[in-house]
């Protein structure tokens, strides 16, 4: 046996294949491009099966403003108009309007919120999301991530059909609620990260900002949430792993859930 | 090779026999004649002085430490922690089953989703007359009675949602709780 001290051998990274400066900003503008063109194709087949759910992410289809209370002289001010020189009829029944402009609006709308909680929470709770991202990277870590999040839903579901039968903890569904978005907000963050993390690995891109994979990573659930017919399916997926992935972990926590600390 | 070099009484052979329990005191304690004249030869001869401030120095006396024997159990303990929990990860997915059950037969107890529904709205209503009540401008908001049957099919959805968040929460972190042990016996 040797005496020298225990040397871990260096994790070597993946080689790079798209090293240059450009590889992120090019990644980005076609996950970017592919929202809106998905958004625009999202809209145009204005999914009728959802009802009033195919609009949640992508908005409707043609904007309109009410003629009712407008104020005087205010014509000149409507900014509909020009936009909706960009609406395109189609000729086929299934496909209405196509209108790519509104697919941009909702890119920087739901997209850009989307983006900007993803950023937020990774920027608040680094340890945290450092945590439960390497659960969510582990062998069968999505799966369990998954199923957590659904026996999570159901679990809160019976919380909250419990407590309505109560007076006294009727004041405490809003928590439960505001509680369970807030893991699930900071579960898609993680799951942004993760993607953008995977992303890098599978293209070869060369090494960034944290921040930077995490842009990505959430323009992909976007992209995946305006996908025609299948978007919401798709967001609740990411929304109910997110929201598993955060409950198993304990919000991140290195613990994780234990009670070792209640054996004294 | 040194020669001998009776200073103090003592060859330098004899001191370097010596040097280490001297060292480490416990030449001091047990024989304290024989540790004085150790000292007494260091102080007189150059080369067993050398030795002794090598042997004192830090690193050398941290090369010299032997490194522990793994402990018996330890291949067991390895395996323990690589081995794939299989019962556990069977009940991770058979329970979903039940739990499929009994919000299918939740919803089909409250009319469908039309009665899930109603049961939401009736919950803002209740928070916001309670909200009222609070303010002084409303009666206080009757609860609805619960059918004991649904009561028991929501407790028992409740509790096998929890044992099933405890068992994944157990799957995912085998890996994570194998390297507290591993590392306590790589410092030991």
């Amino acid at each position: 046996m040797s005496d020298s001290p225990y040397q871990p051998e260096p994790i070597q990274a993946p080689p790079a294949r798209w090293n240059g400066r450009w590889g992120w900003p090019i990644v980005i503008a076609v996950l970017a491009l592919i929202g809106v063109l998905l958004a625009v194709a999202d809209i145009a087949l204005n999914s009728p099966w959802l009802g009033p759910l195919s609009e949640a992410v992508v908005g409707p289809p043609v904007v309109t403003t009410s003629h009712n209370n407008r104020a005087p002289g205010s014509d000149r001010f409507e900014r509909t108009r020009p936009i909706q020189a960009f609406t395109f009829r189609s000729p086929f029944r299934p496909i209405g309007a196509v209108n790519p402009l509104q697919g941009l609006r909702a890119l920087l709308s739901n997209g850009a919120a989307l983006i900007l909680i993803a950023l937020a929470v990774l920027v608040v709770f680094p340890d945290r999301a450092r945590g439960a991202i390497q659960r969510l990277e582990d062998r069968r870590g999505a799966v369990i991530a998954l199923v957590a999040g659904v026996a999570t839903l159901m679990l809160t579901l019976a919380a909250l059909l419990l407590l309505r039968f109560t007076l006294i903890f009727l004041v405490l569904i809003p928590v439960l609620v505001a509680a369970a978005v807030a893991v699930a907000v900071f579960g898609i963050a993680c799951i942004a990260l993760a993607l953008g993390r995977l992303m890098q690995h599978r293209l070869g891109l060369g090494p960034t900002h944290p921040l930077v994979a995490s842009l990505a990573g959430a323009l992909i659930v976007f992209d995946l949430a305006v996908i025609p017919y299948a978007g919401l399916v798709a967001l609740a997926a990411v929304v109910i792993a997110g929201l598993g992935i955060a409950v198993v972990t304990r919000f991140g926590s290195e613990t994780g859930w234990s009670f070792a600390d209640l054996k004294w | 090779m040194p020669g001998p070099q009776p200073f103090g009484g003592l060859a330098c052979a004899r001191v370097r026999v010596l040097m280490e329990a001297y060292v480490d005191g416990d030449l001091g304690s047990t024989d304290p004649a024989t540790a004085e004249s150790v000292r007494v030869h260091l102080a007189s001869c150059d080369d067993c002085r050398r030795q002794h401030a090598q042997a004192v120095s830090l690193p050398f006396r941290l090369k010299a430490l032997t490194s522990p024997l793994p402990p018996d159990d330890l291949a067991n303990i390895v395996m323990a922690a690589i081995r794939p929990a299989r019962t556990e990860s069977r009940y991770a997915w058979a329970l979903l089953i039940p739990e499929g059950l009994l919000v299918a037969f939740i919803v089909w107890y409250l009319s469908g989703l039309d009665g899930l529904a109603s049961a939401a709205s009736g919950t803002l209503t209740d928070l916001q007359a309670l909200l009222n009540w609070g303010a002084g401008a409303a009666e206080l908001p009757s609860v609805p009675v619960a059918d004991v049957f649904l009561l028991i099919a929501l407790i028992v959805l409740a509790i096998t949602a929890a044992y099933h968040l405890s068992i994944l929460s157990r799957l995912g972190d085998d890996a994570h709780a194998a390297r507290p042990a591993l590392h306590r016996h790589r410092r030991a």
